[in-house]
């Protein structure tokens, strides 16, 4: 088994088999600094970067995406933390997602910039993608290699192929929304793509949870909700993205409403299902790994927001057109 | 006896539990449900003797029909939460180890390795794999040209398997590799172990098939039962609930249904009245004797047991013992062969972990024509996963190494795997349970098994040894060794359609008492290569149906 030189040096330092405390401490940290630093980039500077060309409205709408990324982002800090912890860290590599979540979560929660802070912030959203895409390549190859390669039993127990997705996701809309405050107008095209893409990533995180609740075996009715509200919001953005109409918005707007309350909700409701666990929280060093993730669903509730966002980009739009032919 | 430590409520294995309208919650530490009571003098519908796989199955479908229904076992009511060690030892408390006669040719080991006495029976601590019967092995004699064949049709076995595998939650892959299509197992696959991935390697080297065992513990919460939490328990009991065993399945459903059970209750007798027929049966509890009359009597007391019972219950009309016209009470006992081939690894496996029988192999239950096929009968093989103690035992009886040698072998421990077959024996009228001269502490004559293996078996035995050796060679295995032993019992009161041959009829009822049934592992006309719960099961599921609907018709 692949042994990673940090993993081998907490193993050494800390005589335990495992050094869970000093490999969760050093994604904590690291978790924690980019908060920080993310909360202290989010102030509008006002300064020399500042992109002086977006209206107060644009600016309000993307905010709405980055927090929604940034949900995204924190999400997968916690979850690649907690289940690679789980793996034990066994590969160096292992720690790229949490920080690359982590670094993402920052990189949207700060202010858009123009110049190199911009640069630096795209540069993030650039390698958060990219390490998404290489987590997907590293838990495909953890598949293939399994026997029985291909098949559900690895699809549900071997490393998820659909978790990396996540961090493309965070990356991608980031990265979007950092692009769409440099310029200004455009909403309408603008909140066609960002339509488009909160629509995808709901689309994949369902098919995720539809596998992950299938090897639950819905045990739950409560686990069928995930896999019908967001696809039915994904089919309204969707919609939206090919043909814009206000009059779909206001229900649409209701429905990711309920998509990113699904986001807390399923918190609450993977919490009580880490309470049936045997020893349920009493034995929380066991349970949180054995039973659902606890920081997964949250997701859902960045995606919600950023679906909001994309359709208020297209108010704004259609308000301007009014505007205009008066 | 050792004494689980820190017991609060009435001592599981000498007081009876199921008392004054209550029985142990089995999802609690020391709780209790309410449970209906039937008084000795009132005729009950049904007194079933033993609350194993056949007994609690019926026990639940027969209440739920509304039928009055008194469970007995002589085994203790436990709670697991409260009652269950982390330790092997002190576990022997699930398991019958009263001493029984054991002579033939090839003794049979009896106790731990085959029959449990509790509320719940053997389930207690059976290791949870959970597989059906091909299809054509009801019809062997028929069909493949061996043995003898069952009174019952594969399809509507199929249609009871499907119906205790849901109500037990069974684990298993959604795709299964052999035999006609199954529907989908109501929850999925556990993940496979390390020892498990061993099978799988060795299997996919030797391009045969393999699968995830479907297994009875549940992979998800299920009501009050938590996940699986793969600790490897389960041989001794598993205290975490996640294992469907009778105990916390159809005992409890039965309980609720309006069933009473009596724990810590040894029947010793079925009585019969002047004309012949059963009237109730005498049993010991509470340190005295007592009778409970009933309109019917079930013997599910499994192979060895329920022919004790009815031998034992000889009158003057019935000189050889109830249902015994034919003197086929008792014969055609037949168990699994369980051989073994085990081997060190290079890489940390830790088999412990997890049920100790995660994959499986059913190759050799589904050719027929290959060449090196040189014996009747099929066998199914899975991974391995013993508890220290039981591996030690294993080793020591093998190979007879002990103390410094012992230690050092067992130092070997979390790098081994092994391979175990379920090997389908032939069944023989002389391989059979008789009454010996000697007497239990209760004064009843004890069980005399005689048993000797025939030569199709050892060719059987001799073929999955090559096999698994090869298999686990290719997966990375060294230094192997072989070992033998035996598992399971079926057979002993085989059911039938001839009179002549068989003890009872197509619904376990007695061919020469119409009110005396039998409904557990006995019944089996054949053993098959597949561990037997399920198909106990089902056939009890079954036979509950048509007891149901001849009442009804
Ligand atoms: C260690 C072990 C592991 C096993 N693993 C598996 C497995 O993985 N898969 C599988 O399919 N099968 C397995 N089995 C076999 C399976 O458990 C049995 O085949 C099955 O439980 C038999 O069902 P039964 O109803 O015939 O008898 P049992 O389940 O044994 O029930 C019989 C009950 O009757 C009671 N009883 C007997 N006589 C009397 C009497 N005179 N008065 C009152 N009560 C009486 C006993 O106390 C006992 O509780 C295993 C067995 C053992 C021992
Ligand atoms: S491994 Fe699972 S089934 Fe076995 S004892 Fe532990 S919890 Fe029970």
């Amino acid at each position: 088994m692949t042994q990673g030189r940090i993993s081998e040096l907490l193993v050494r330092e800390t005589g335990r088999p495992v050094g869970g405390k000093g490999m969760s401490l050093i994604v904590a940290t690291a978790g924690l600094g980019f908060l920080a630093a993310g909360l202290a980039a989010r102030r509008p500077s006002g300064g020399p970067h500042t992109p002086s060309a977006t209206s107060p409205r644009k600016r309000e709408a993307l905010r709405l995406s980055r927090d929604g990324a940034a949900i995204m982002g924190s999400s997968v800090l916690l979850d690649s933390g907690m289940e690679h912890l789980r793996g034990d860290y066994r590969r160096d590599a292992m720690y790229a997602a949490p920080l690359a979540g982590a670094a993402s979560m920052a990189a949207s929660m700060a202010e858009p910039r123009t110049g190199s802070p911009g640069k630096l912030i795209e540069g993030v959203h650039v390698g958060a993608v990219a390490t998404g895409m290489a987590g997907m390549g590293f838990h495909l190859g953890n598949v293939l290699r399994r026997p029985g390669g291909l098949s559900w039993d690895n699809l549900f127990y071997a490393a998820p192929l659909g978790a990396p997705g996540a961090l493309i996701m965070s990356g991608l809309i980031g990265m979007a929304t950092h692009r769409m405050a440099r310029s200004s107008g455009q909403e309408r095209r603008h909140g066609r793509q960002l339509a488009a893409l909160s629509a995808g990533a709901m689309l994949a995180e369902t098919a995720e949870v539809a596998l992950l609740h299938y090897r639950g075996a819905y045990h739950d009715p409560a686990m069928y909700l995930p896999v019908t509200l967001p696809p039915m919001a994904a089919a309204g953005l969707l919609l939206e993205a090919a043909r814009p109409r206000r009059r779909r918005r206001g229900p649409l707007r209701l429905l990711l409403r309920g998509v990113e309350a699904l986001g807390y909700i399923g918190t609450a409701f993977h919490a009580l299902g880490v309470a049936r666990n045997s020893g349920g929280w009493r034995n929380w060093r066991q349970t949180t790994m054995a039973g659902p993730p606890m920081p997964a669903p949250i997701s859902f509730a960045g995606l919600g927001k950023s679906g909001r966002a994309a359709l208020d980009l297209l108010d704004i739009a259609d308000d301007r057109l009014g505007e205009d032919s008066k | 006896m050792t004494r689980p430590i820190g017991r609060r409520a009435a001592e599981a294995e000498t007081d009876p539990r199921a008392v004054n309208g209550c029985a142990p919650d089995v999802f609690s530490r020391d709780g209790t449900v309410p449970m209906r009571e039937f008084p000795e003098s009132e005729e009950v519908d049904f007194v079933i003797v033993g609350a194993g796989c056949g007994g609690s199955v019926l026990a639940a479908k027969l209440a739920e029909a509304g039928m009055s229904v008194v469970l007995f076992d002589a085994g203790p009511f436990f709670r697991p939460l409260s009652d269950f060690a982390s330790d092997e030892y002190e576990q022997e408390k699930l398991y019958w180890l009263d001493p029984r006669v054991s002579d033939g040719d090839d003794p049979i080991e009896l106790g731990a390795n085959n029959s449990g006495q509790a509320v719940g029976g053997s389930t207690v601590h059976f290791q949870m794999v959970s597989l059906r019967f091909r299809p054509e092995w009801f019809k062997s004699r028929t069909k493949l040209g061996y043995a003898r064949d069952w009174p019952v049709d594969w399809q509507e076995m199929w249609k009871y398997y499907a119906e205790v595998e849901n109500a037990l939650k069974i684990s298993g892959p959604i795709r299964y590799p052999w035999g006609p299509k199954r529907g989908r197992y109501p929850y999925r696959a556990h993940e496979v172990n390390e020892a498990g991935l061993v099978l799988a390697r060795g299997a996919e080297a030797l391009g045969v098939d393999w699968a995830p065992t479907p297994l009875c513990t549940v992979s998800a919460p299920r009501g009050k039962s938590p996940p699986c939490a793969y600790r490897g328990m389960c041989k001794i009991g598993c205290s975490v609930n996640a294992k469907q065993s009778m105990l916390i399945t159809y005992v409890p459903r039965a309980i609720r249904a309006g069933a009473e059970v009596r724990d810590l209750a040894m029947v010793g007798r079925v009585e019969t009245g002047q004309d012949g027929r059963a009237t109730g049966v005498s049993y010991h509890r509470g340190g005295e004797w007592r009778h409970q009359k009933a309109r019917n009597v079930v013997l599910a007391g499994y192979s060895i047991e329920t022919p004790r019972l009815m031998l034992n219950s000889a009158t003057s009309r019935h000189p050889q013992g109830l249902g015994n016209s034919n003197g086929m009470v008792g014969r055609n006992l037949m168990v699994h062969s369980n051989h073994a081939v085990w081997g060190e690894f290079e890489d940390e496996i830790r088999w412990y972990k997890g049920p100790p029988s995660m994959a499986t192999c059913e190759h050799w239950n589904y050719v027929d024509d290959d060449p090196t096929k040189d014996f009747d009968g099929g066998y199914s093989f899975m991974s391995q996963g013993p508890l220290p103690g039981d591996f030690a035992g294993t080793l020591t009886g093998a190979t007879g190494m002990f103390g410094d040698e012992l230690l050092t072998a067992m130092g070997k421990y979390n790098r081994m795997a092994g391979l175990k077959i379920v090997g389908e024996t032939m069944p023989a009228p002389d391989n059979r349970v008789t009454l010996a001269d000697e007497s239990d502490p209760l004064g009843l004559p004890r069980a005399r098994v005689t048993y000797a293996f025939s030569d199709n078996d050892k060719r059987l035995q001799r073929h999955s040894l090559d096999f698994m050796s090869k298999m686990l060679g290719a997966a990375g295995g060294r230094n192997l060794l072989e070992t033998s032993s035996t598992a399971h019992l079926m057979g002993g009161c085989a059911m039938g359609d001839d009179p002549e041959t068989s003890v009872t009829d197509d619904m376990g009822r007695s061919w020469d008492i119409d009110n005396l049934w039998i409904c557990d592992g006995s019944l089996m006309p054949t053993a098959g290569g597949v561990n037997p719960a399920m198909t106990i099961l089902a056939n009890a599921a079954r036979i509950a149906d048509r007891i149901v609907a001849a009442r009804n018709g």
